[in-house]
């Protein structure tokens, strides 16, 4: 026998023992910082969106702090900028640990995801303020800023399913299938939608290829499955590692997530039209996509039990964790919203909700409520184990902060409910003669109070990000939070 | 795979950079003129930062050790 097979046969008889990896840790830490400077930013300026609502003066009378250009910074922020970065730091996280394998394509392409996505976020947001937009919701970048958007996507799409292929675990978890369906959907959808023909090399001025009803279908097609697979599945992909990671317990079933995986992703991508009722598009359009919506109930709540239900056994832990208390008030929410959403899909409701602010508080109760409170969640479970500290700084401030972005939500959702009904039916409410009722000017004054106590709730959730901001600061810089033992940090 | 992955990026960012060059050169509109810098500065800084790292790499492998910034 050569010494060479001698060697194999010594190896293949000693007890496996599984080769450390070395996790690229410094990526993740990267987009968590970036997350919580973002969060900071999407909420002040929303903030101040809603001041402006209630009293138009905080315009200031600038063209670039007006209503029109701040929007999309907002949403931008909000969405792509905190939410964003948040995925990117927690799919990073997941992966390299559920696959037990570094991250794939090396330092240098991580960076560049990292600065390459910031860059994308500031030039946007410069665009928005300057006046450049394609003026479609949630799909405002020009032609020019897609285009390095795409690279920097497919660099992302690399790494990640790179690190899945070179995986050292033979079951891939399901929290990476989710996180792979968004990555790979955003992608399509943002090749479709923002197909556009500058009107030069050299401006940052261009049309999208689709006209009229088309363009419609196609911008709802990206809008909603934007929600679906940006504002959904990636943050189902967080829950399904970190609820059961901050509880200490497996997923109630395992079975049940691959089913809502699957169910999820078939049905969402249908679903768009429903944005469209009473428009051109045909009536069998509309009806499918209010149709697939109702459909969307059973996965959504079955994902909802499915992340709730893990928590068998260890609901005390709620009490003394305030951040598990984010993270499974956010899977309610996700169950809250992703009721309303499909309600307000069916017709007859759509000709009250459309174009009133039922529609805002909705969003935010899923934006609010979910993303960011899943986020929340994840955040203030990673920060003391990535920077090495044996824990948070002050549980009673992540409690304070609970508390006050809960408030600040109900403030808002609630007042966005009633401001949004009470629009519906003055806009379709006529008198004796068939004549309307009630003048649009009439509408706007009536829903002033309640943009006011929107506005405080805007205020409640940014005091709060505030909070975990300086909570979080103090955790890694605290000497009160320093390791004591020379034990790795969990996760 | 740390040197090739700092080169096939370096290429690419280079490549960024000068589109970034291109487009500002020929701006119609501040918005493509800002772009086009800010790409190239980005492409800059970058590049500077990937020499960067190739040298902290030289120098942990000179004392025997693994970088220390992993």
């Amino acid at each position: 026998m050569s010494e060479a097979t001698m060697d194999g046969f010594a190896a293949a008889s000693a007890p496996a023992v599984p080769r450390a990896v070395v996790y690229n840790e410094v990526i993740v830490k990267k987009f968590v910082i970036a997350a919580m400077f973002w969060a900071v930013v999407a909420f002040l300026v929303g903030t101040v969106l809603a001041l402006q609502l209630a009293w138009p003066a905080f315009n200031l009378g600038f063209s670039f702090t007006n209503f029109g250009r701040l929007r999309p910074v907002h949403t931008s922020a909000a969405i792509f900028a905190f939410g964003g970065s948040a995925l990117f730091a927690t799919s990073f996280y997941v992966v390299q640990r559920t696959c037990r394998a570094r991250l794939f394509g090396g330092e240098a392409l991580h960076n560049f995801i990292f600065w390459g996505y910031q860059l994308f976020i500031v030039m946007a947001a410069l665009s928005y303020v300057m006046g450049f937009s394609r003026g479609q919701e949630y799909s405002e970048p020009e032609w020019h800023l897609t285009i390095f958007l795409v690279i920097v996507w497919v660099a992302y799409a690399i790494v990640f399913i790179g690190t899945v292929l070179m995986r050292e675990e033979e079951h891939i978890y399901v929290a990476n299938w989710f996180y792979m369906a968004f990555i790979l959907t955003v992608a399509v959808l943002v090749l479709v939608n923002n197909v556009a023909v500058p009107i030069s090399i050299y401006s940052a001025k261009g049309y999208t290829v689709y006209s009229g009803v088309q363009n419609a279908l196609i911008q709802w097609w990206y809008g909603h499955n934007a929600v679906g697979f940006f504002l959904t599945a990636a943050f189902l992909g967080m829950m399904y590692y970190f609820v059961p990671k901050q509880a200490g317990r497996p997923i109630y079933s395992y079975r049940l997530s691959v089913v809502h995986f699957w169910s999820l992703v078939f049905m969402y991508i249908w679903a768009g039209p429903h944005h469209l009722h009473y428009t051109a598009l045909p009536d069998w359009a509309q009806t499918l996509g209010m149709v697939f919506s109702i459909i969307l109930w059973m996965p959504s709540w079955g994902g909802m039990i499915n992340g709730l239900m893990t928590l068998s056994g260890a609901w005390d832990k709620l009490r003394t964790d305030p951040a598990l208390r984010f993270s499974v008030t956010a899977v309610g929410f996700y169950g809250m919203s992703t009721f309303e959403g499909p309600v307000m899909s069916i017709r007859s409701v759509n000709a009250l909700s459309h174009y009133t602010d039922w529609t805002i508080g909705h969003v935010h109760s899923g934006a609010l409520g979910w993303v960011a409170f899943i986020c929340f969640g994840a955040i203030y479970y990673l920060v003391p184990i990535l920077w090495k500290r044996s824990g948070l700084y002050s549980i009673k401030l992540v409690s304070w902060h609970f508390w006050i972005a809960t408030l600040g939500i109900v403030l808002y959702i609630t007042s966005m409910w009633v401001a949004g009904i009470m629009q519906g039916l003055m806009w379709r409410a006529y008198d004796q003669f068939g004549f309307l009722q009630y003048s649009f000017s009439e509408s706007v004054n009536a829903v002033h109070p309640y943009y006011v106590i929107r506005a405080l709730g805007g205020v409640a959730f940014v005091s709060g990000a505030l909070i975990m901001v300086y909570n979080l600061i103090m955790t890694v810089c605290s000497s009160t939070t320093e390791r004591r033992d020379s034990a790795v940090a969990g996760g | 795979m740390e040197e090739v992955s700092s080169i096939v990026v370096g290429i690419l960012v280079l490549i960024l950079g000068f589109t970034g060059l291109v487009l500002a050169s020929g701006a119609l509109d501040n918005e493509m003129y800002i772009f086009g810098l800010s790409l190239a500065g980005f492409a800059v800084i970058f590049e500077i930062g990937l020499i960067k790292a190739h040298f902290d790499r030289s120098d942990a492998a000179r004392r025997g050790g693994a970088g220390s910034h992993v």
